[in-house]
């Protein structure tokens, strides 16, 4: 008995160490199982293959016929996203339910952990309600198990708040199923797993968002960076170009001020108020008056004589270039001729012109007037002084000639006549050089007096007429009665000097015809004459002393080359202009201009 | 036209012979010469010519020097005196017009023309042999 006790005791303890080993063993197939499983979920970081997996090894291991993940959308509908079902039964992947099937209150408690195993769904007492029996049975279910896929939203905060994301189910479509402790574990232990792959996912997807939110940031900035070194960069050439440029227009003020201080004339800006801008270091020497004291002063501050150049600077400031000459006291107290230019400053264009000032040089011309001088002087002396053996020579051979001191051979008479003829050129170019000196040396002065333009014709005319006639060359004249404002002798001198001109330049059996034309505000004279005329480009050199379009004419015309030269400046000293107007083989025709007679003028 | 006596006085005895031919030639008329001005102005006194032609420009006393001394001199002052000048042109007789002299003769002149110029200057009837 005791040995039968003790063998019965051995024997239950046997049985009861093999029912421990063989749980020990189960649990250890579990626990591998759950570690085979869970590692082949973690070999993705994808939520799609995760969910894959995991429905495909519930479905293998519980060999369920339907294994899907049901998902809660916001709007409290759901959706099948993932299924592993065997091949003879339906599929419901992708369907979507509405709110009725899965209703709110349901939500609620999945969403604090309850799990629901239904063995029987036909079953009254299975707890599913009457519609959704129906409902079920259209997808051929009988037996279902319901784990709910918990996400812990802010797992590091004391509120943590618990969301219900999905639903793991498994489906048993052949016949009903009791749902052992092992399946509710595993399915429970699969959610969990899957719960944790979605927080990390949206974890994963949030750190990419983050990631993808930085580095486009990060980019921004890289791409804002390089806008700035860019931008960084052309500034740091824009002041280095500037730094040149104002290098080179440092370089190019010191060299303009050093080549105008270097210059031996006086260089100067004046605005449009009269005062000095600009002045070089000529001032200082020329007048004791550095360029720095006369800056900002106003001219007649600084010129003595500002009374002889305040009539030229309003000229300038009326936007004329104006070139005078003026007589300045240096800084020794000795007086010097000076030549004064003055060049307007203009801005802009037509009516928006305006004169912001002028420049102003200033030459010395001291020397070249003392040359002037000595020039004129020695022309006059020499002038005078061959006029008087002229006369002389002219004389005795005029008394010659006579033939009362003696008959001459007829040898002697022609060489008798060349002297007088050659006396006579000489007389005319002694008395040419000496006019031509005293006009423009300023020594005459017109003697203007209101004549009568009629008489001034006639006179000349008839002056020149045994001429013409000589020449064998019809000389007419048009007088008109109009007062001019002229010295008349000088006029007459001009005309007569045109006419000889054009007898001298004349055919045999020539015409001349001396005209006057008045008009509103000139009075025009004009010689005309049918000879060879004048080439072009000698039109205005005629005019040069000397000149001679055929350089034999001096000899053969008995010309000097200077009567032209002295019409021009008598023409000019009266305010009007001669010229010349011609045609090779038709003729030309000279013209001068004299102002009318201005009676304002005449009263004052 | 009645036989004139002709003052001239010019440095220049080229000028004095000349002068001397033409107005005897053209008009018949006698010459008598000085070189200088206060031997014009003894002659002037001597001859009491009925004319002087007077030369601006000599040295020591100048035309205008003598005609003021002979504007001085009572029994020369009468004495109608026309300046001979190669100081001016034609254009600027009227300078010398200024100083009170009868006329003025520009140089070079011919002596041929010289008795004609002087009677209209003087206004003396003209006439010539």
């Amino acid at each position: 008995m005791r040995d039968f006790q003790a063998r019965s005791l051995s024997s239950q303890d046997r049985l009861r160490d093999e029912a421990n080993s063989i749980a020990e063993d189960l649990q250890q197939q579990k626990a591998e199982l759950f570690a085979e499983v869970t590692l082949k979920i973690r070999q993705s970081l994808q939520l799609k293959e995760i969910l894959s997996t995991t429905v495909s090894e519930v479905q293998r291991i519980l060999k369920a016929d339907r294994v899907l993940i049901y998902q809660v959308l916001s709007d409290r509908t759901g959706k099948t996203i993932s299924e592993a079902v065997l091949p003879n039964v339906q599929t419901i992947l992708g369907s979507e339910f509405p709110e009725e099937v899965f209703p709110t209150n349901y939500q609620t408690l999945y969403a604090k952990g309850r799990v629901r195993a239904i063995a029987d769904v036909n079953d009254p007492k299975s707890g599913v309600a009457s519609c959704l029996v129906d409902f079920v049975t259209q997808f051929g279910i009988k037996a279902k198990l319901i784990v709910p896929i918990v996400i812990t939203l802010n797992p590091n905060s004391e509120d943590q708040n618990n969301k219900l994301w999905g639903l793991l189910i498994a489906h048993h479509c052949q016949a009903p199923h009791d749902w052992s402790e092992f399946e509710l574990e595993l399915m429970q232990k699969l959610a969990h797993q899957i719960a944790i792959a979605i927080s990390q996912g949206e974890l994963l997807e949030h750190l990419e968002d983050i990631v993808t939110d930085r580095t486009a940031k990060l980019r921004q900035v890289n791409l804002e960076s390089a806008k700035l070194r860019q931008v960084n960069l052309e500034l740091q050439q824009e002041i280095a170009e500037r730094k040149q440029t104002e290098d080179a227009l440092r370089r190019s003020e010191e060299q303009l001020r050093s080549i105008t201080n270097a210059l031996p004339v006086l260089i100067a800006y004046v605005d449009a108020k009269q005062r000095y801008q600009f002045n070089n270091q000529a001032y200082e020497e020329w007048l004791g008056k550095s360029p720095e004291s006369i800056r900002g002063k106003h001219l007649n501050q600084v010129w003595d004589c500002y009374d002889r150049m305040e009539a030229w600077v309003n000229r300038a400031l009326a936007g004329e270039v104006v070139i005078y000459e003026n007589e300045i006291q240096w800084i020794d107290g000795t007086s010097r001729s000076v030549s004064v230019t003055y060049i307007p400053h203009q801005e802009g264009q037509g009516k928006q012109q305006k004169i912001k000032g002028f420049f102003a040089l200033i030459t010395d011309i001291s020397d070249r007037k003392a040359i002037e001088r000595m020039k004129d002087e020695f022309i006059s002396v020499v002038s005078h002084e061959l006029r008087t053996p002229l006369t002389s020579i002219h004389s005795a051979l005029k008394i010659l000639a006579t033939g009362r001191l003696g008959r001459l051979t007829s040898d002697g008479h022609q060489m008798l006549e060349i002297a007088d003829e050659n006396t006579d050129r000489l007389m005319r170019l002694v008395n040419g050089i000496l006019d031509l000196q005293r006009i423009e040396a300023g020594a005459v002065t017109m003697n203007r007096q209101v004549c009568n333009a009629a008489d001034l014709m006639v006179t000349a005319t008839e002056a020149i007429q045994a001429m013409a006639q000589q020449y064998d060359v019809f000389l007419s004249t048009a007088p008109i009665e109009v007062e001019i404002w002229a010295d008349a002798d000088c006029i007459v001198q001009v005309l007569m000097n045109l006419l000889s001109n054009a007898i001298k330049f004349s055919s045999r059996e020539g015409r001349i015809e001396l005209t006057l034309s008045c008009r509103a505000d000139q009075l025009q004279f004009e010689v005309r004459d049918w000879g060879p005329g004048i080439p072009p480009e000698q039109l205005e050199r005629i005019f040069d002393r000397f000149y001679q379009v055929d350089s034999s004419d001096s000899r053969k015309k008995g010309g000097t080359g200077l009567g032209l030269t002295i019409c021009r400046k008598i023409i000019e000293q009266h305010g009007g202009h001669l010229w010349v107007e011609s045609v090779l083989g038709e003729g030309s025709r000279f013209i001068f201009t004299i102002p009318p007679l201005n009676y304002g003028e005449l009263q004052q | 036209m009645t036989e004139k006596c002709i003052l001239i006085i010019d440095d220049d005895e080229s000028i004095q012979t000349v002068v001397e031919f033409g107005l005897k030639m053209t008009a018949g008329w006698e010459v008598i010469s000085a070189s200088s001005g206060n031997e014009g102005i003894s002659r002037a006194q001597a001859d009491h010519p009925d004319m002087i032609l007077l030369d601006v420009m000599m040295p020591e006393m100048d035309g205008l020097a003598t005609f003021r001394a002979l504007q001085l001199n009572d029994q020369t002052r009468s004495i109608p005196v026309i300046l001979l000048t190669a100081k001016a042109q034609a254009s600027e007789k009227r300078l010398f017009n200024d100083t009170g002299v009868s006329g003025v003769i520009i140089k070079p002149f011919n002596a041929l023309e010289l008795a004609e110029q002087i009677c209209n200057v003087l206004n003396w009837a003209e006439s010539s042999n």
